[in-house]
């Protein structure tokens, strides 16, 4: 054994202090998850929130105790999925029966959808999309559509809508193949704009009236507009949603992983540190930028379908510049290309905004401090990217 | 089979090569004919254009005129992944490595066009995907380990973070993994000092060594590199190519002392 080697394994935690570590993280971020969802008070929830800065500034002063557990979920790999799913399954019980609570949930899971399919190309390729918003009106129109006039149930419209959406995805990185940086953000806020003009001027669209009467999906019978009962407990209709998003968020963490762990991620990996190095490396650097657009625009198309079926009533100002703007802070305060960081950066600024009813005047300029003070203070986002790891080691 | 002519015929050659940026033309008319297991190094003055000669054969530049063939294949104004994947690997005078990431995902992306898997292989067959990764991990390792050891131990530390004589080696070790027919080699001893200069001169011999049918073309200042590497020298200087054989005979001809100390020296 070399001596590397052997500091590995001295550094190695047991496995029961792993055991303990993944149980302690992942029960604390439940109670407190639960404690700012159910919180009217500002007081708690600035306390919270300074509770959660306090951890980040511990982990930015002692990288270790980051280590630590990063290391501790390695080892106790399946424990922590295993307990991480009873938990997502088992919330809705916890929340009192607050409908509310539960609605918040939703739209940070389909946010965390949109950050996770937009840290494809910003995270793993640096690619600065500012049109997620637009993928993700295109998902949601095409599947309200179909299910208006064609009566396409929710189930089918889900994958068509994200096709459609992908081809849409591609046409748009075609053109922006052509520019770059800056220039290329140009392109897909203009892109964003186009649709959302589009949408508001079509009148097989609604126009700015939307769609309405959205039916809700059907799965073996139980319509999703009615309460679930499990085990003799009821809980509102949005818990129906919420399993439904969740189940969305965790393919699309399988997706992310894979993706990440592959042959694809390592090419946008190398296209984001050097183009030019990337290109001499044999990699076809247009066809990674434009498989980046396609496969952020499916999954924000998911998202998008699961949402208008959830509402019910959509209009072209769900899906604006600022949707695509706020997925981007996201990204960037989660941690580029971490994906537990793009989750937990997706719930902040979902979350945060609806329990500070004071800033909800000032949300954009709530999400610019926020962009600007993690530019400043830790730019790499609250998590940084991951190293790969081969052959099971 | 191997004929006759797979032999003599040049791995890599250029016919009349020139770009012309504006007024200024930095390749001028250069023929170049590297053969099958030689090594060929460039010199020339500063600004010479030897660079933009990498340039134009890696196809970043289109050239104004003439042809770069690779065994006996046009490959002149083909996209610069293309022409990396039918065989000519290189490294960057200014290296270019992937800083943010691992040395061994340096090695691993220099593979790319010896791997296969898609997104599709990736979402849906992870397995496969999985196992071709790995497969290609593990001759990555060989590859940095049968370079450096101790370079080979640093694999899942990040790249940014090596001292400036490794990241030339790493560089060849991604160049390496490509298993290219040709490599070139733009000037890898640039910031070295004597030792390590002689440690690159006893890394490149290795590979020489473990791969005999590879072609170098290497652009180098370091003389003591020029005088025990190459089996020919080519010296270029405004553009074109003014001299070409042994280092021995090159060193003495007037045009070429010329070129590196001026035309007074030269007279004097």
């Amino acid at each position: 054994m070399s001596a590397t080697e052997e500091l590995r394994a001295s550094a190695r935690p047991s496995p029961l202090r792993s055991l303990a570590t993944v149980i302690a993280v992942e029960l604390a971020a439940a109670v407190l998850l639960r404690l700012f969802l159910l919180s009217d008070d500002t007081a708690v929830i600035v306390a919270l929130l300074a509770l959660m800065g306090a951890g980040f500034a511990l982990l930015q002063i002692r990288p270790a105790i980051e280590d630590a557990i990063v290391a501790a979920f390695g080892e106790a790999r399946l424990a922590a999925l295993l307990l991480g799913g009873i938990i997502v399954l088992a919330y809705p019980f916890f929340l009192n029966g607050s409908s509310y609570a539960l609605h918040l949930l939703i739209i940070a899971q389909l946010y965390a959808v949109l950050a996770l399919a937009l840290n494809f190309q910003l995270g793993s390729a640096n690619i600065p999309n500012f049109a997620t918003g637009a993928s993700y009106g295109i998902g949601a129109y095409t599947s309200a559509l179909l299910a208006i006039h064609f009566g396409i149930s929710f189930w089918l419209a889900l994958p068509v809508a994200a096709l459609v959406a992908t081809v849409f995805g591609f046409l748009l990185g075609f053109p922006s193949m052509r520019t770059k940086e800056s220039y290329l953000a140009l392109v897909t806020i203009a892109f964003g704009i186009v649709i959302h003009q589009l949408l508001n001027n079509f009148s097989w669209t609604g126009g700015p009236n939307g769609l309405v009467g959205i039916p809700a999906p059907i799965l073996f019978g139980h319509s999703f507009a009615r309460p679930l009962e499990v085990f003799g407990h009821r809980l509102p209709s949005q818990a129906n949603f919420y399993y439904l998003s969740a189940a969305l968020v965790a393919l699309s963490i399988l997706s992310a992983r894979r993706l990440h762990d592959s042959r694809v991620g390592l090419a946008w990996n190398a296209l984001r540190a050097d183009e030019l190095a990337a290109r001499c490396q044999g990699i076809n650097v247009v066809w990674y930028k434009m498989l980046a657009f396609g496969v952020d625009a499916f999954l924000a198309a998911f998202a998008g379908t699961v949402y208008a079926f959830y509402v019910s009533y959509i209009s072209p100002d769900n899906f604006t510049f600022i949707v695509s703007v706020t997925i981007m802070t996201m990204v960037i305060v989660g941690g580029m290309d971490n994906t537990l960081g793009v989750i937990l950066g997706a719930f902040l600024l979902t979350l945060l905004p609806e329990k500070l009813r004071i800033f909800s005047d000032y949300r954009l300029l709530f999400v610019s401090v926020v962009v600007i003070l993690f530019l400043v203070l830790r730019p790499q986002g609250l998590f940084q990217q991951r190293a790969r790891h081969y052959g099971g080691k | 089979m191997v004929t006759a002519s797979d032999t003599a015929a040049p791995i890599l050659e250029t016919r009349d090569l020139t770009i012309s940026f504006g007024g200024l033309v930095a390749v001028n008319g250069v023929d170049l004919r590297l053969a099958r297991s030689e090594v060929m190094c460039i010199i020339g003055p500063n600004g010479a254009g030897k660079s933009t000669l990498f340039n134009l054969i890696s196809g970043i530049y289109r050239p104004t005129r003439g042809q770069v063939l690779f065994d006996g294949q046009d490959i002149t104004g083909k996209p610069v992944h293309r022409i990396a994947a039918i065989g000519i690997a290189r490294t960057f005078q200014s290296s270019r490595l992937f800083n943010d990431l691992t040395l061994l995902d340096n090695v691993l992306i220099g593979m790319h066009t010896r791997t296969r898997s898609g997104v599709l292989d990736a979402l849906l067959r992870p397995g496969r995907a999985r196992a071709e990764l790995d497969a290609a991990a593990e001759r990555a390792e060989a590859i940095l380990h049968g370079l450096s050891p101790a370079l080979h131990a640093r694999r899942n530390t990040l790249a940014g973070a090596l001292p400036q004589a490794d990241r030339r080696r790493l560089e060849i070790a991604r160049a390496l993994a490509s298993e290219p027919k040709v490599i070139m080699l733009d000037e890898p001893s640039s910031g070295m000092d004597d030792r390590d200069t002689d440690a690159l001169i006893g890394d490149v011999r290795r590979v020489m060594a473990e791969k005999p049918g590879l072609s170098f073309l290497i652009i180098e200042h370091d003389m003591r590199l020029v005088a025990t590497l190459p089996d020919r020298v080519t010296v270029i200087d405004y553009g074109s190519k003014i001299a070409e054989g042994d280092y021995a005979d090159i060193r003495v001809m007037p045009r070429v002392q010329e070129a590196y100390l001026g035309q007074r020296a030269a007279n004097a």
